[in-house]
């Protein structure tokens, strides 16, 4: 997904799940702002770098493909834009190396997009976009997995656009290019994608690079061969899948706001954007390489303010003024945590299915602040004021009873 | 292209330097040497796609290409080793029938990445042309033991520089995981 989803669509299901103007910037700001965070971001305010929810491209080409360079990668993309679906999934006659990977497939509704929100829950409006940036991914990056694999994500010659005027529906042969500085040409059908590489674990072959952009465009209908689906087709309705995003996206939110008392796999709050239906299906199928203007006004229109552009240094000076006791209550210092604590979650439960590819995970309250210290330095200040307040609330519970 | 690639794109043009210079001053014990260090290459290579291929790729759409990829390179690196002890002039051979089948997959990748409107298609096609006019120079000086091995040896050289070239070169990178 882009800016056009991540920031101006979240916006206006943060309003209609019924946070105000201000808060529901904020909300946007942060989902958007996951694929900003990057270590070189980071490096620039002094904040700590095991919080990157991102990797630019320089960052990628100097990326280290050996095993604890495939962590970081892994740990970045599984917890932020390729939520793993199932992490205990089978298939048979495979090898541990093979299985570990293909149980990083992302796909929607999930136990991790449960936890995921759950997570955010009491945990600021930060944390609320980022679960939305990462709740939204799953439907866009359904079917890749945020690792480098040949084997999971290629894709082959086989791969069609579905085109529909309505009546008849026909496909178009995807032809796609290797050229960056080249935008995609709709009218002729032709899309970059990454290069195909043969080495399993180049970065050509993380998440969906392999398929292009395609999976970006809310209003694209395509079909094509996984290279992990055993010859099976799949039809990728983006139209029908960022609809359910929306609606999904507003549902959790009410949940976050308290306003519903749990969150649930498969809901979706169809009923709150009844009054907009057939537009929001009207953004969503129109063929255009960016919807920010048609997002934007929409949101514009449902809160009557206007809607400023993302500015990525926009809460920078306000943390690098910041004292570094104060930095954790600061904009960026809240999503900072909330990001620490994603990345946390997620590579324990990998690590706890038997996984290691997103590396090593140890409990923050169970183990002792010598284990949470060889977990890295960089992350310990963070991983110590949690253990500090686990152990606090863990006291308090004991004096009361 | 990563760091690891580019140091082995360095040490690959360097070992391919000095092997020519080896063959150019003996060519009798240089052809062995080169044909011997190839096949072993290729041995290695053909045994490393079959590993991939039954633990990862035999799941994969399309994964048996890998695999007979790898079983031809590991079927070239047999034969090679087989004829490394023979006469010069038939490992020569050998070997300008390796250069051929390179530079036709050379200009094969050229002729894809103009297709693909991608900038490395001039570098890959020139590589391609001048592996096939080394061969038609060797057909044309088949009589002159030490003219083959000159030109096969200059090729070689060539093809080295192209390598260190490119390790050097920054390469765009398309990259789409968001």
């Amino acid at each position: 997904m882009q800016k056009d989803f991540h920031y101006y669509a979240t916006y206006a299901a943060a309003y209609i799940a019924g946070y105000s103007h201000e808060e529901s910037m904020a909300v946007c700001y942060s989902a958007q702002f996951v694929d900003w965070c990057s270590k070189t971001f980071l490096s620039k305010i002094k904040a700590p770098q095991t919080a990157a929810t991102t990797q630019l491209q320089l960052e990628m080409m100097d990326a280290r493909t050996d095993v604890i360079g495939l962590q970081d990668i892994t740990r970045i993309w599984s917890s932020f834009h390729f939520l793993p679906y199932d992490l205990y999934a089978e298939k048979k006659k495979c090898t541990r190396l093979y299985r570990d990977k293909y149980r990083l497939i992302c796909n929607v509704n999930g136990d991790l997009v449960v936890d995921t929100v759950k997570l955010a829950k009491d945990a600021g409006l930060q944390a609320v976009g980022l679960a939305m940036h990462i709740l939204a991914d799953t439907w866009a990056h359904r079917y890749f997995a945020g690792t480098p694999s040949l084997v999971i994500n290629n894709t082959n010659y086989y791969f069609y656009e579905l085109l529909s005027d309505g009546e008849t529906e026909q496909e178009r042969k995807i032809a796609f290019r290797h050229s960056p500085s080249k935008p995609d040409d709709l009218d002729k059908g032709l899309y970059t994608n990454s290069v195909y590489q043969r080495n399993e674990n180049s970065v050509m072959n993380l998440g969906h690079g392999r398929a292009g952009h395609l999976p970006d465009y809310s209003f694209m209908r395509y079909k094509y061969l996984p290279a992990w689906g055993d010859y099976e087709e799949i039809i990728k309705d983006n139209p029908s899948d960022y609809l359910h995003a929306f609606c999904q996206m507003i549902y959790a939110m009410k949940y976050l706001r308290g306003t519903i008392e749990d969150f649930k796999k498969e809901c979706y709050d169809w009923d709150a954007i009844a009054p907009w239906e057939d537009e929001i299906k009207a953004i969503l199928a129109k063929r255009q390489l960016d919807s920010c203007e048609d997002w934007k006004a929409f949101g514009e229109k449902l809160s009557g303010q206007e809607i400023g552009d993302f500015e990525l240094d926009a809460y920078t000076e306000e943390y690098l003024q910041a004292a570094k006791d104060e930095k954790d209550n600061t904009f960026l210092g809240k999503f900072i945590t909330a990001a620490l604590a994603q990345k946390s979650m997620v590579t324990n439960r990998i690590f706890k299915s038997g996984n290691i590819l997103a590396g090593v995970s140890v409990d923050l309250v169970k183990d002792s602040l010598g284990e949470l210290w060889k977990y890295g330095k960089r992350f310990f200040p963070y991983a110590k004021r949690r253990h500090n307040a686990s152990k606090e609330a863990e006291n308090g519970r004991e004096d009361l009873r | 292209m990563s760091m690891l690639q580019r140091v082995q794109n360095v040490l690959a043009g360097l070992l391919m330097i000095a092997g020519s210079v080896v063959m150019i001053l003996s060519p009798d014990d240089g052809c062995a040497v080169i044909a011997w260090s190839l096949s072993i290459l290729m041995i290695l290579a053909g045994i490393r796609s079959f590993f991939y291929y039954f633990t990862m790729a035999r799941h994969m759409v399309g994964g048996e290409m890998l695999l007979y990829t790898g079983a031809i390179v590991f079927d070239f690196g047999m034969l090679t080793n087989a004829v490394s002890d023979s006469p010069k002039l038939f490992v020569i051979f050998y070997l300008l029938l390796i250069h051929a089948f390179s530079g036709l997959v050379d200009i094969l990748r050229g002729l894809e990445a103009k297709r693909l409107e991608a900038p490395s298609w001039r570098l890959a096609t020139i590589r391609g042309i001048i592996n096939l006019l080394t061969i038609v120079f060797c057909v044309i000086f088949v009589r002159s033991t030490q003219v083959l091995v000159g030109i096969y040896c200059l090729g070689l050289i060539y093809s080295a520089c192209t390598r260190i070239y490119s390790a050097f070169r920054k390469t765009a990178m398309v990259y789409i995981p968001r």
